[in-house]
């Protein structure tokens, strides 16, 4: 219960203080992510021991909600407060001169503790409330630095993709709880047949937002707008993470028919935006298109039956890609911009950070002894054995070739080339208003590079507390480790003009079809609402043509009126509040309806007239009588009867 | 025991009285009486709080003769649903108030207009009495035409008839229904709670009924088609006018549908249950969908309301048809909460663009750009708002909500079909954020001031309770389950 709490809120109470305080933020979220690393750890520990933690709180009537450390949950608590704290030391020294960053680091110890809300909900609420602040935080992460133009663009975007894909969260989970009659997660994951086939594609509609899965992919790279920082946590242990982590935890359920779709959605992504990365112009562009070529990966374990692996995967890559992205960020200061071009060389100038690069670079790869080999492996061994492996097995190949290619590009481009440092451009870079402080940057980046080497050895314990039999498949082995190379050798002495050929522009321009989501759903969404505005304007108007009928009825009948002597003196007086009202209501026609049939009705013309006249305290002495009046009417009542 | 619900509604015209018998008060000593009056009205709310509600019925009961012969009486009393309605409004006119308290435009009549309205509108929610509901219904209307007139923009005429015209005609099926029940009533009763227990009507007659009500209260909700008067009168209201029309009296309409159509015709509405439905859902997605279309942010929030006002149709709907109690509870405890989340966020959301309107006299968003860094406070809480509105996690929309898209999908599943309008509230309200308050500044308004300290308390109680409500609703959401779980429709 203790432990739970530490997780959870000891980040979102170190972000209130660093709110309030308004100083040593820096150190208060590295102290926020610390406290959530040691509650991590105790609740692996007493997950183990068999004795796991579990709180309840009130939530909704008859559906608590429920906080629980499974063996599975703690490690993923584990790994996000592991990524966390890294990603906090090496931010006290990237963000150190930006007058803004209590903001900052108070909204990524939300980030932080959102996601571990996430990862230790037991019940469907919590889960879904942690998944839409995650979406929140990472709203206002990008968007951190909105003074700047298509920041604010980025952000949106982003927050539009994933909560249209929400939906798919929503209903899955409306479908799971009226099925099972409980919102406990794990009870509504017995749920089987239809329901179950029904549901767990729904979630997938959620995770492929979340996780940047084709076609719901290209918000991803857009969300470079925000702080690096804000990347390496991102990519890694957070907001993409999410997704996956929803299919991992919800696989037992997952019917062979859904899984096949899932395999498949993620095969194809990790093609598609492995191809991308490799016709990428920017660094971190480049990593952010590989990140949903990884959980692509992941999504093909899944898919394949084996989500153990994709666990494995998500942990290689957490520690992987947070490390890549902090040394892009390095490189980033060093240079001022993250384009290819310019960033060329820039490896030599920081030795020390490069090695780290480089390493992580072949840890993505898949190379042994570093900790990618083994997921990688574990991942084409779970392909060939599935019933689909005939389409899983090519697309996991192509997609470790395709990896190897586009790190080794990378990697090539920051050794090899030659580029002149970029004049800071004071609207595009983040250099200019921040001078890093190199040694928190260097321990943040050398706590996920070593984990990314050293990893691989847990594995297997992993696999076993998990309930699954490691496999030793030398076959897939050979296979995984040739397709690595095979991509390395390529990325490193062709250039992606002579890999990709004609697919090159294509794939730069993120192979969008038709105009992507822009023309597919934002354009058609304006044109509803526009039309839906007319039809609103039609009905006003509608409103007052009514009106207008029931006046030129009053009118007709004044006419006649006219020619009846008699009746003329008896609506005299309607006709003269007639006349006041047309005069007063400009000769707007229809506008002028409205007041005409209003006054013909309820003699309000002479109202207006009487507001118009500015004489308030008539008005209102007139509404107070007639108020009287009717109350007198009202008490008066009793005695008639 | 000492009457604090007939305190509580009467309360406020004894300001009102005040005023009126003193006419030299000035604009300070009006004010100073609206706030003491809505204040001590907002205590005496609490008190019927603390002194709780039953199951199966209404809690508190106050009742005096009135007119023997016909049953009618003066009967007021609280349940799960009007309870928290009533904390809602008398919260809302002293944060009005306290806004207003800087106005010195004819501050005497507008307070005196205002406290009338405080006792309709308390009136109306405790009401058990056809009649008496009716006679606080229809002052209510009054008060708020006034208050357009008198003090609303630049085409206030034109909005304050449009919405009298309404809501006037609107009303006259609602006596109709009211005498036919009262006619089939045996004997000659207008207590509601013998309505409640037993439905006069029934059959044909219950149907026509129904219909009658379902007119009435779609015009106040207001309900697709009928809900032109709400853009139209929410432009040209004052700032206050707007915050009281949406928070309190557009839930006149769906307390009335829970409270009447549900309550007193449950038969014909079970079996009308997919027209209202259908009439939700429409509303629902419109409204979000007009909304998106709007350039000025306080139209976009008027069509908002459409939306959000829309679930509670679909969630009253769904309670009607369905045939599992556990369901319909479901669907009317997120019914009673939406209205007052509804309440809060969009009033807070109302006030938040009337401060903006102060000080730049304009509305458009195109106008603006970048002001989250001239005017960090009322940016931060309008993002905060805005979020609640399109129904974040942890604010006070989306337990509501949650609830009623989860009884829908089990009772009606084609409806949850009006949950993709939560794509595109989220789509209007991120698009306004970033038009008025990201980018570069404007030059123009970069001398604005922040929202000075009376304009932060009139926030601040709305963001707490948002947050406490989203957080954890159970503290209301037990008060109102209460009652939804022991109706037995």
């Amino acid at each position: 219960m203790i432990a739970l709490g530490v997780v959870i809120f000891a980040p979102s109470l170190m972000a209130a203080a660093v709110l309030l305080l308004r100083k040593w933020s820096g150190l208060l979220a590295v102290a926020g992510a610390a406290l959530s690393l040691v509650g991590s750890f105790t609740l692996l520990a007493a997950a183990i021991s068999g004795t796991p933690f579990i709180a309840t709180l009130p939530g909704l009537p008859g559906m608590p909600l429920l906080l629980e450390a499974s063996q599975l949950t703690a490690v993923l608590s584990l790994m996000v407060s592991t990524v966390a704290i890294f990603v906090m030391i090496f931010a006290v020294g990237y963000m150190d001169k930006d007058p803004e960053k209590p903001r900052f680091f108070a909204t990524m110890l939300m980030f932080v503790a959102a996601m571990q809300l996430l990862v230790l909900s037991a019940d469907w609420i919590t889960l879904l409330a942690a998944w839409e602040m995650i979406g929140v935080s990472s709203y206002l992460l990008i968007g951190f630095w909105h003074g700047r133009p298509k920041v604010a663009g980025s952000a949106t975007r982003a927050f539009l993709y994933t909560r249209s894909a929400d939906l798919g969260l929503y209903i899955g989970i409306f479908i799971l709880i009226g099925i099972s009659g409980t919102s406990q997660i794990s009870t509504s994951l017995a749920t089987t047949g239809t329901p179950a086939i029904v549901g767990g594609l729904l979630l997938l509609v959620a995770a492929m937002g979340k996780s940047a899965q084709v076609p719901l992919n290209d918000w991803l790279q857009r969300a470079m707008a925000g702080p690096t920082p804000v990347s390496a946590l991102l990519h890694s242990a957070t907001l993409v993470a999410a997704g996956a982590i929803l299919l991992i935890r919800i696989a037992p359920m997952l019917p062979e028919q859904t899984l096949i779709v899932i395999g498949l959605v993620g095969g194809i992504t990790s093609v598609v935006t492995g191809l991308i990365a490799l016709g990428e112009k920017d660094l971190k562009r480049l990593l952010a298109a590989s990140t949903s070529s990884q959980y692509g990966l992941m999504l093909l374990a899944i898919g394949a039956g084996a989500w153990v692996v994709a666990l494995l995967h998500l942990i290689a890559h957490a520690a992987i890609k947070s490390g890549l992205f902090l040394g892009a960020g390095v490189f980033q200061h060093s240079r001022g911009s993250t384009l290819m071009s310019d960033i060329a060389g820039a490896g030599r100038e920081h030795k020390k950070v490069f090695a780290g690069f480089a390493l992580a670079a072949l840890a993505l790869a898949g190379i042994p002894p570093l900790v990618g080999f083994f997921s990688k492996d574990a991942i084409i061994a779970a392909a060939m054995s599935a019933p689909g492996a005939v389409w899983l097995l090519p697309l996991g190949l192509a997609a470790t070739v395709l990896t190897g290619a586009y790190m080794a590009r990378a990697v090539g481009q920051l050794w090899r080339g030659s580029g002149e440092e970029v004049k800071p451009n004071s609207e595009n870079s983040n250099a200019s208003s921040i001078s890093p402080d190199m040694r928190w940057m260097g321990i943040g980046m050398a706590g996920p590079v070593f984990l990314a080497i050293v990893l691989g050895v847990t594995f297997v314990p992993l696999e076993e507390m998990l309930g699954k039999e490691p496999e030793l498949s030398t076959l897939a082995m050979a296979f995984g480790l040739g397709a690595a190379v095979f991509g390395l050798l390529l990325g490193w002495f062709f250039k992606p003009k002579q890999l990709l050929g004609p697919l090159l522009g294509w794939a730069q321009n993120g192979f969008i079809i038709a105009g992507g989501m822009d023309n597919l759903v934002v354009r058609p969404a304006m044109a509803m609402a526009r039309a839906c505005n007319v039809v609103d304007q039609q009905l006003y108007n509608l409103a007052l043509k009514i009106g207008n009928s029931m006046m030129s009825f009053a009118r007709g009948t004044n006419i006649m009126d006219i020619g009846l002597y008699a009746a003329v003196l008896a609506f005299g007086n309607s006709m003269m509040s007639l006349g006041r009202v047309t005069r007063f209501s400009d000769e707007k026609g229809i506008d002028g309806a409205i007041f005409g049939f209003a006054s013909i009705t309820f003699a309000t013309g002479k109202l207006a007239r009487l507001l118009q006249s500015g004489l308030i305290h008539r008005e209102l002495a007139l509404s107070i009588i007639a108020t009287g009046i009717l109350a007198v009417g009202l008490i008066a009542a009793p005695m008639l009867f | 025991m000492i009457p604090v619900i007939s305190i509580a509604v009467f309360l406020p015209l004894v300001g009102a009285l005040l005023l009126m018998a003193l006419p030299k008060s000035s604009s300070k000593f009006a004010h100073t009486v609206g706030i003491i009056a809505s204040a001590l009205t907002l205590l005496v709310t609490l008190v019927i709080w603390s002194r709780g509600i039953v199951p199966g019925g209404f809690a508190q009961v106050e009742e005096v003769t009135w007119i023997e012969a016909i049953g009618a009486a003066y009967r007021v009393g609280v349940d799960g649903i009007s309870l928290p309605l009533v904390l809602l409004s008398a919260l809302l006119f002293l944060l009005a108030f306290i806004y207003q308290a800087k106005s010195g435009d004819r501050a005497r009549s507008f307070v005196i207009l205002m406290l009338m309205l405080e006792t309709a509108s308390i009136g109306t929610f405790v009401a058990l009495d056809a009649l008496l509901f009716y006679v606080f219904f229809e002052v209510s209307l009054v008060s708020m035409y006034f208050m357009i007139a008198g003090w609303g923009g630049v085409e206030r005429q034109k909005a304050a008839l449009m919405f009298f015209l309404y809501t006037l005609l609107g009303s006259l099926p609602l006596l109709l229904a009211i005498l036919g029940m009262f006619l089939a009533s045996d004997p000659y009763t207008f207590d509601m709670r013998v309505w409640i227990d037993m439905p006069p009507l029934l059959g044909v007659g219950g149907m026509l009924a129904l219909i009658a009500m379902l007119f009435t209260f779609a015009v106040k909700i207001p309900a697709f088609p009928v809900h032109t008067w709400l853009p139209a009168a929410h432009v040209q209201a004052p700032t206050v006018g707007s915050v009281i029309l949406a928070g309190v009296m557009l839930k006149f309409g769906t307390y009335g549908l829970v409270r009447f159509a549900l309550q007193m015709t449950p038969e014909a509405f079970a079996d009308a249950g997919t027209v209202v439905l259908a009439v939700g859902v429409v509303g629902a997605i419109y409204g979000a969908f007009v909304a998106l279309a709007q350039s000025d942010l306080k139209r976009m929030i008027a069509y908002t309301s459409v939306n959000h006002m829309g679930y509670v149709v679909i969630a009253v709907a769904i309670a009607a048809m369905a045939t599992d109690p556990k369901m319909r509870s479901i669907a009317l405890d997120g019914a009673t909460l939406q209205m007052i989340s509804h309440g809060l966020v969009t009033g807070a959301l109302f006030f938040l663009v009337g401060m903006l309107k102060d000080r730049a006299h304009t509305r458009e968003m195109d106008q603006f750009g970048g002001l989250l860094k001239v005017v960090p406070i009322m940016g931060w809480t309008y993002i905060l708002m805005a979020f609640a509105s399109l129904g974040l996690p942890g604010l006070a929309h989306f337990p509501a909500e949650f609830q009623i898209f989860l009884a829908t999908l089990n009772v009606s599943p084609w409806a949850v079909i009006s949950i993709l309008a939560i794509v595109v509230v989220a789509a209007l309200y991120l698009r306004s954020i970033s038009a008025v308050f990201l980018g570069e500044t404007n030059e123009k308004w970069s001398k604005m001031a922040d929202l000075d300290r009376r304009e932060i308390i009139v926030l601040v109680p709305l963001i707490v309770l948002t947050i406490a409500i989203g957080v954890a609703p159970s503290w209301l959401l037990n008060l109102i389950n209460i009652t939804t779980t022991s109706m037995g429709l």
